[in-house]
């Protein structure tokens, strides 16, 4: 990051509420065990959304957004809770960034479903859109009249690092006044059978699956903001989980060792950055289970920690995004 | 653009349709082929189309076997265009890998490993857990990322961007503001697209594919063909180029990007939000609309894409203008989605290179909203510019404008 930007509002959707307070006992949130695909193979704790409930399903009422994904619905709730906090922001000069893992896994399975058990001449024409990867997000432009660029990037949860570097990009470019970044993921119960596949179910550091999103509006100005982005750490890719270690250390070695470190590492990550972060001061960010929702993860993650430091309980904390399969970033909020 | 720092290309490779690199897709593009074929890659027994452009795949013999086989068909497109891309701009050192160890890259893509995704599924459908890690961990995008840096030597930051057709020319703009910005000196850019089941039934569904021949901006054009490719390029600022020596092919003078509310697949008929990207473009490269010689237009052949760019078209340029032509190379290639913006913009490049627009093939019945003649086999290019655009599902609309070195 070239220039600090500054964190001007938030939003959540998330199992345990629309509200940033939601993300502060995650032991509240509603869990399921739900099965996977696969019979016998394995029962997991899964915390979702229930669309059906206020304030979510308040978009359900929008033409557009009638057959939408559960992701395009939890994104907007994230994104417009961003601007209904700024009213003196335009909409129409704002840029958004959206960083996704598994984009709209619900929709792109059942439109491959349809194919696969009915024969392709039977494949859904409406599903097919809702399947893209950028669908949600013009979806959300569209209703809340966002007019500034619009980025859709896909990784793994390094993307929300990736996402914060391209708005601060077209911030300091002069693009644009304000940036919203957002992370969101839906859940589908075939992602059980493929973290299963990849082993990040682990029996020593369990985590429980949720869905959801966050945002962050971003600008230049230092008035009234919750906290600031100082800089980004991207590009700390691996392939194997030994190399993973090593691009943690590295990582991690960019920042003044005195600042604190919040608590975000799930899965088999989670030694590797106990170790790459030995020596400093760690901030839990939340009681109760480890949750994730990969890129909406790091959205609460940033969310939290930004509120920490606006509540003067830090001067400074390290968010890292601790990507489970290609690349660790980190931000460093003051 | 060019008032923050000039960002100039020095490498480009490709593979596509016409080719497995960018000498040969370019010869083909100039003769006036096309790469219309029977798909042989997915099972499309029951779909109303089964023809396409199907790539066939180059060589990787700086791969071991074992390593290539483990490979997706996108990162079977994407590695030898990345590589031919910085073997160009002299970034790959007498062991075949980067001599930079580490390298921002700007890519896009729409359906990345995807074959992968939906062998997992049909994996889990039929209950056979054999091999499912290694379909799941090869099918995200972050893994053509992986293998791109693992077989080409480097690391660093990488971000996809997935903003469907106008992914590629997202990705490109990106690289170039990236550059100006001072964020990096130096990116490999581009894009990749593999055929797959899922995005191909999914066009068949909407009916957006011509069963014929693709025939952009045509009266009777009936949809699109698809394809699959990649094109890369080395970008960097013109210091970083001038201190290491590297030949500049072309200069990136402009990129504009918007999004088009009108509606999810369909784009706004008045082409406004097209339009004003272009302008956007021209604006940030300090080019009148006169200035530009081509543009190598979207041009998908659906009714409803080709009539919004021609309106668009129309309101930037005046009708009739002098020495313009326009073609859509979408006819000979195929439309590559995540891939297209980044193809086309390196037949923009090549055509800056040698004054040769590529021409516009199939077309019989130009539409009348036009407002410059199609690129004719053989034609010259009359002015130092050239712009190419993308336009998207989710109204995702990009244009970028070159000129020469």
């Amino acid at each position: 990051m070239k220039n600090p930007v500054s964190i001007l509002s938030v939003g959540v959707s998330s199992p345990g509420g629309a509200t940033y307070g939601a993300l502060l006992d995650t032991s509240c949130w509603p869990v399921r065990r739900v099965e996977e695909v696969i019979p016998g193979y394995g029962v997991r704790d899964v915390s979702t959304i229930d669309l059906s409930v206020e304030p979510v399903n308040r978009w359900r009422l929008r033409p557009r957004l009638r057959r939408a994904s559960p992701l395009s619905h939890h994104l907007i709730e994230a994104v417009s809770q961003t601007l209904e906090a700024r009213p003196e922001v335009d909409p129409a000069r704002v840029g958004i960034v959206g960083a996704f893992f598994l984009g709209c896994v619900a929709y792109s399975v059942k439109f491959y479903k349809g194919l696969t058990d009915e024969g392709r001449r039977f494949a859904s024409p409406v599903l097919f859109p809702e399947t893209v990867a950028n669908t949600p997000l013009s979806h959300v432009v569209a209703e809340l009249g966002i007019g500034g660029p619009v980025y859709s990037q896909v990784g793994d949860t390094s993307c929300w690092t990736s996402a914060i570097r391209t708005a601060g990009v077209w911030l300091a470019n002069g693009d644009v006044d304000h940036v919203i970044v957002a992370g969101a993921e839906e859940f589908d119960v075939h992602e059980l059978d493929g973290f299963h596949s990849v082993r990040w179910f682990n029996k020593t550091f369990p985590f429980l699956l949720a869905e959801g999103a966050g945002a962050i509006l971003l600008g230049r100005e230092n008035k009234n903001s919750i906290a600031r982005i100082t800089s980004v750490a991207d590009g700390f890719s691996f392939r194997t989980r030994t190399q993973g270690r090593q691009a943690a250390m590295d990582c991690m070695a960019l920042f003044d060792p005195r600042v604190a470190v919040a608590e975000t590492a799930t899965s088999w990550i989670t030694p590797y950055a106990a170790a790459a972060t030995a020596g400093r001061t760690t901030v839990p960010l939340h009681t109760g289970p480890k949750v994730e929702a990969f890129n909406a993860s790091c959205a609460w993650n940033t969310i939290s920690a930004a509120r920490l430091i606006q509540n003067e309980s830090f001067q400074s904390i390290i968010v890292p995004a601790w990507g489970l399969s290609q690349q660790i970033g980190a931000l460093a909020l003051a | 653009m060019n008032s923050r720092g000039d960002v100039v290309i020095t490498g480009w490779g490709c593979v596509s349709p016409l080719g497995g690199d960018v000498a040969s897709t370019w010869n083909a593009l100039l003769s006036g082929k096309g790469a219309r074929g029977a798909i042989t890659t997915i099972p499309l027994e029951g779909c109303r189309v089964s023809q396409g452009a199907e790539a066939t795949l180059p060589a990787l013999d700086w791969i071991s076997k074992k390593d290539a086989s483990r490979l997706s068909r996108a990162s079977r497109l994407a590695l030898p265009a990345a590589r031919e891309a910085m073997a160009d701009a002299g970034l790959i050192d007498p062991a075949g890998r980067s001599i930079f160890s580490r390298l921002e890259m700007s890519l896009s893509t729409t359906a990345c490993g995807m074959e992968f995704g939906e062998a997992f599924l049909r994996g889990l459908w039929s209950s056979n857990p054999r091999q499912q890690t290694a379909r799941m961990s090869r099918y995200p995008a972050q893994q053509q990322i992986s293998d791109l840096q693992q077989h080409l030597g480097f690391s660093g930051p990488a971000m996809i961007v997935s903003n469907a057709c106008a992914s590629g020319a997202n990705a490109i703009g990106h690289a170039g503001d990236l550059i100006r910005g001072g964020f990096a000196d130096i990116v490999l850019t581009g894009g990749f697209e593999a055929l797959c089941e899922l995005v191909f039934c999914g066009f068949d569904a909407l009916q957006a594919m011509d069963p014929e021949e693709c025939r952009p901006f045509d009266i009777h054009r009936r949809g699109l063909m698809l394809g699959e490719g990649a094109a890369f390029l080395v970008m960097e600022s013109a210091s970083h180029a001038a201190k290491r020596g590297a030949t500049v092919k072309g200069r990136l003078a402009g990129y504009g990007h918007t999004t088009d509310k009108f509606h999810i697949t369909q784009p706004d008929p008045t082409g406004t939000p097209l339009a004003t990207a272009i302008r956007t473009a021209l604006d940030r490269a300090g080019i009148a609309a006169s200035g530009i010689g081509y543009i190598n237009a979207h041009g998908t052949g659906t009714p409803f894409n080709d009539g919004t760019e021609a309106a668009a078209f129309a309101s930037v340029f005046d009708h009739g203008i002098h020495g313009l032509s326009i073609s859509s190379t979408k006819a000979a290639i195929g439309h590559t989605l995540g891939a297209a913006g980044a193809l086309e913009a390196v037949f923009c490049l090549k055509a800056l290179e040698s004054g040769c627009p590529p021409p516009q093939i199939n077309t019989v019945s130009p539409v009348t909203e036009l407002p410059a003649r199609l690129t004719k086999l053989g034609e010259r290019l009359s002015e130092k510019a050239v712009l190419s655009v993308n336009l998207g599902f989710g109204g995702s609309n990009a244009a970028v404008i070159f000129t020469p070195a």
